[in-house]
């Protein structure tokens, strides 16, 4: 089918949609306030969240309740665009769910495992079951990790899953490792029926993804939980954009850190080691995201009619949720604004 | 033919009769069960102070609505493992509620029996486990079976361990491509779907880091047996026996449960359908209310289903509960009853279509009938058509009886039917013109025989769909008819009439209050009143010419049938080939049938609901829902249905008989 008409009335109702993102003088002004109710009283009087935030009472709102408001927020807008979407399309905007609601699903066998009563979580679970179907209060049944795997039968994640009931190795590292990796391999091998452009530009964009998370990963890996080279590597997802699988090995192969560092240094991924060290544990994530965020705006504009503008819209909303909660925790951490303006993806 | 009368029927008795009254109620299923504290609490509730009532008045002050919620899981649990150890289908029976019960009782016995069996239920559930085990032990065995080597002793080697595992293929992928660097031999078994199964074997010093890297693959270990000997092709014959030695102890087990299943088949069938009923008890305790040792119920029966409840109580219960059946119309109520329509069979799946706008309210006329007549008649007189007719009679005949789904069917086989008739009497399309008229003002005579009933003096009177609206609106009719046709001028006298009518329905409350000898002349204040009078009568002389319009739509939609229908026709006959024509002749049907008998089903129905419904019909009422459940009668009934609907076929045949006969003797 023609790009124009799978995407002429879906880019136009997302341009109208992004109309209603926070600019950046909002980010500085709410980056001031000392308190939740301020950020919630400034999004409610300044902003267009102020339509979702009404018929709300925000004198105590908590932060999860907020998260919660604008995380449905997004899940209502995603739906809406599924509706401008068709067949295989309806599937691929569906999928974009499954990154949060595996998100959703790692915070909850951590409470699960640390023994955590629900009501006492700070997350709201706004996407369990968004993509799976699987009814969440099922999943809230759940007394151990085991229970919650159990009762993910029957969705895509089980399959993922399951091999890690049998008694002695289940453990949390190894479930949301399994998820994470489960994630990739779902988008990997589903078979789509989309326009060959379209392909192209998911190939680059989840390959670009890919790459970058198995340097966080390999980096993570190495630094922190010293793991052997060859756990490393079976943990790396197999697929990259710029990365050969032979260098995917050969960073996990690499005798230090140093070592580590200089490779990387030589690709164009680079940027991500370049600062002091300091810097890069606490940094490297939001500077991932940073790249994402303007490499999904110039995929934007190279390709003007395309699945990129679905996604690009997607992932800034979830950027501005994000940026909402950084600056929320920002103030629970008592950060000075200069501070916390660092870990904000938007603006800089 | 309307709307049934109701009584609102009352119980009250001692505490522990409720679930047997509430399981009669559910059975008899003709009681809408409404709050009880809100019946208590109305205004016309009376109990004469007698003898009898003593108890019951001394404690109605002290009401509490019916909190306790009952847990069935454990019922549930009970019941379902029954049914399953006995291979009984899970079916809520009649035949097995009508009895006098106790159900805490009941269960108590069924748990007896439950657990009399429980041992045997174990055993073979132990057993069924053991065949699981094995039947896992082949599944890994089978990939091995083509080598010719003694499996056991591979299994218990000392220093070396060997594993059968399956992985995914991409993560075979990685294992593959690092070969290199894993401490041990691994060789492919075989591919399986997503699936890769690997054999690995390895010193057993080095084990711990050859699992940490299979753990990093996420791998399923595929078990293996400990105490066989010989190839794989030898155990896997061993295990195989040994399964069909267990498997005949289970159905020897199952054997000896026979016993027990003859002699508590009665019970245990029973289980299914008492739960599932006490369940519904349950729910419907949500309405009572409680005193200190008595419990009321109340409920609307339509009067004809009033005497039998009454006599199932009396004969059940006799004088341990009071019965209270008081009329509804009785002034004072404040209740709305539920209503439930009953029709003639024509009729009757008209009713969807009205309850899709609102259902009517007790005290309004059924407008069905009414719907029904000018429904057929619009959607008739815009696709009349004998062919396209026939075929959505035939459709809705289909939908209708043999797939039960006799809302929707019901209504295409009776449009069907209707546009079928249109279709034999159009000559000239523009005859459905003259149909027009009067429907509208059937709406207005509706309108005031419904304000007649409810002595509306302002609506039925003075409102502009009241005597004086339509007074009104002939007096327009004829104007505008006589300017037209005679080209005569307006007659002033008509204008001065006009002009009094359209004040008259200005000043329609104070004038309506006069006449009842009301208190207030106004409901609100006069100025307020007068300002939305002022634009009413705008409103009203607009509302008269779109109505108008409105229905002009049905000539231009039968215009548009026979339109599109002329340029199939005309695409047919330009096609030279036969074939091609009668192709796009059918295509064309298809498409008007599809399209068009759509388009016209909502422009009737838009034409029922806006021009019609906003005249005479409220629809704020409540459904009647009786309290009930799906039953299967018990044998005696199905017997007697069973007659009754084969004496049906027969006449049905008979008719069918003479048709054909006569068709064939002429």
């Amino acid at each position: 089918m023609d790009k124009v008409i799978i995407y002429a009335a879906v880019n136009t109702k997302i341009r109208a949609l992004e109309k209603d993102f926070l600019k950046r003088e909002d980010y500085l002004n709410m980056i001031q306030k000392k308190s939740v109710v301020d950020v919630a009283r400034y999004l409610k009087e300044n902003t267009s969240y102020g339509k979702l935030l009404r018929e709300i009472n925000i004198d105590n709102i908590s932060r999860r309740d907020l998260e919660d408001i604008l995380k449905n927020n997004m899940i209502k807008n995603m739906d809406k665009l599924t509706y401008y979407f068709r067949d295989d399309y309806k599937e691929l905007i569906r999928s974009l769910y499954i990154k949060y609601e595996i998100e959703d699903l790692k915070i909850l066998s951590r409470s699960i495992f640390n023994g955590k009563e629900l009501e006492t979580i700070e997350k709201p679970f706004s996407f369990l079951g968004k993509y799976s179907r699987v009814d969440p209060k099922i999943l809230f049944k759940s007394k151990t990790n085991r229970d919650l795997i159990y009762s993910l039968k029957g969705s895509v994640f089980y399959e993922f899953l399951i091999p890690l009931v049998d008694g002695r190795r289940e453990n949390r590292f190894r479930f949301e490792m399994a998820l994470d990796m489960g994630y990739f391999s779902i988008i990997q091998s589903r078979k789509l029926k989309i326009s060959r452009e379209d392909r192209k530009i998911l190939k680059e964009w989840e390959g670009l993804l890919a790459d970058l998370y198995n340097i966080q990963w390999v980096y993570r890996g190495k630094k922190f939980y010293s793991l052997s080279p060859e756990e490393l590597l079976n943990y790396t997802i197999n697929f990259g954009d710029k990365l050969t699988f032979k260098e995917r090995k050969a960073m996990c192969y690499t005798k230090n850190l140093e070592e580590f560092y200089k490779m990387i240094t030589n690709t164009i991924y680079g940027f991500l080691f370049k600062k002091e060290e300091i810097s890069r544990d606490i940094y490297m994530e939001r500077r991932i995201n940073r790249f994402m965020y303007y490499k999904l705006k110039a995929l934007d504009r190279q390709f003007s009619l395309s699945i990129i503008q679905t996604i690009d819209f997607v992932w800034s909303f979830e950027f501005e949720i994000r940026d909402i909660i950084s600056m929320l925790e920002a103030i629970r951490y008592d950060i000075p604004s200069e501070e916390a303006m660092k870990f904000l993806v938007k603006v800089a | 033919m309307s709307v049934e009368k109701m009584k609102i029927v009352g119980v009250i008795g001692k505490k522990n009769l409720l679930s047997k009254v509430l399981r009669l109620v559910i059975l008899n299923g003709s009681v809408h069960t409404i709050n009880a504290l809100v019946r208590v609490n109305s205004s016309d509730f009376f109990l004469p102070p007698s003898e009898k009532n003593i108890e019951v008045l001394e404690e109605l002050p002290f009401l509490k609505p019916c909190s306790s919620k009952k847990d069935f899981s454990k019922d549930e649990e009970v019941v379902k493992s029954l049914l399953n150890l006995f291979d009984i289908k899970p079916q809520v029976r009649e035949e097995y509620l009508g009895q006098d019960y106790n159900y805490d009782d009941f269960t108590k016995q069924l748990s007896e029996i439950y657990d009399r069996v429980r041992s045997t239920a174990d055993e073979i559930e132990e057993k069924m486990r053991s065949i699981n085990k094995k039947r896992e032990y082949i599944n890994s065995l089978k990939y091995l079976s083509r080598f010719d080597f003694d499996i056991g002793q591979l299994i218990s080697i000392k220093h070396l361990a060997f594993r059968i595992i399956k992985i995914s293929r991409e993560n075979y992928d990685k294992l593959k491509k690092n070969y290199e660097n894993i401490p041990a031999v691994v060789l492919k078994l075989a591919v399986e779907s997503k699936y890769v199964i690997v054999v690995s074997i390895t010193p057993v010093i080095l084990e711990e880091i050859l699992e940490k890297i299979f753990r990093s693959l996420n791998y399923t270990l595929l078990p293996l047996p400990v105490e066989f000997t010989g190839t794989a092709a030898k155990v896997i014959e061993e295990l195989d026996s040994a399964i069909d030695k267990e498997e005949k102890i289970i159905g020897s087990l199952k054997k000896s449960l026979e016993d027990c299943k003859v002699k508590y088949i009665g019970e245990l069938k029973k289980g299914y359908s008492r739960l599932e009923i006490e369940k519904k008890i349950e729910e419907l305790k949500s309405d009572m209310a409680n005193g200190d040792k008595l419990f009321f119920m109340f409920g609307f029966v339509p009067v004809s289903n009033v005497a039998k409840l009454k006599s199932e109580l009396e004969t059940r219960f006799g004088g341990d509960v009071i019965i209270l059946v008081d009329d509804v119309d009785k002034s004072g109520s404040n209740l709305n009853p539920p209503t439930k329509l009953s029709n003639m069979k024509l009729f009757k799946p008209f009713e969807t279509l009205i309850k899709m706008y609102g259902t009517p309210n007790y005290h309004e006329k059924d407008p069905t009938i009414f719907f029904a007549l000018t429904y057929m008649l619009l959607f008739g007189a815009m696709f009349g058509d004998v062919g396209q007719g026939f075929i959505l009679l035939f459709a809705g005949l289909v939908l209708e009886i043999i797939l039960k789904k006799e809302d929707l069917g019901g209504v295409l086989s009776r449009i069907g039917l209707s546009s079928t008739i249109f279709g034999f009497i159009y000559g000239s399309v523009f005859g459905s013109e003259k149909i027009i008229p009067p429907l509208i003002l059937s709406a207005y005579i509706y309108n005031i025989i419904n304000s007649g009933i409810e002595k509306n003096v302002e609506r039925g009177l003075f409102s502009k769909n009241g005597i004086v609206g339509l007074i009104f609106y002939l007096i327009l009719l004829y104007t505008i008819f006589h300017v037209v046709v005679t080209h005569s001028s307006i007659s002033p006298a008509l204008v001065y009439i006009m002009i009094s009518l359209l004040l008259l329905m200005v000043f329609k409350q104070p004038l309506a209050n006069k006449l009842i000898h009301a208190d207030k002349l106004y409901q609100k204040s006069p100025a307020n009143y007068y300002t939305e009078e002022g634009f009413g009568v705008i409103e009203t002389l607009l509302s008269i010419i779109s109505n108008t319009l409105s229905f002009i739509r049905v000539g231009a939609f039968a215009l548009n049938h026979v339109g599109l229908y002329i340029a199939f026709a005309t695409m047919a006959r330009m096609i030279t080939n036969s074939w091609g024509s009668l192709a796009i002749l059918v295509l064309g049907n298809i498409i008007i049938i599809a399209l068009e008998g759509l388009i016209v089903f909502i422009q009737a129905l838009r034409l029922e609901y806006y021009e019609l419904f906003t005249k005479y019909f409220r629809g704020d009422g409540i459904e009647y829902v009786p309290a009930k459940m799906e039953l299967i009668p018990s044998a005696e009934r199905r017997i007697s249905l069973f007659r009754k609907k084969s004496v049906f076929c027969n006449i049905g045949s008979i008719y069918l008989y003479n048709i054909i006969n006569l068709k064939w003797g002429s």
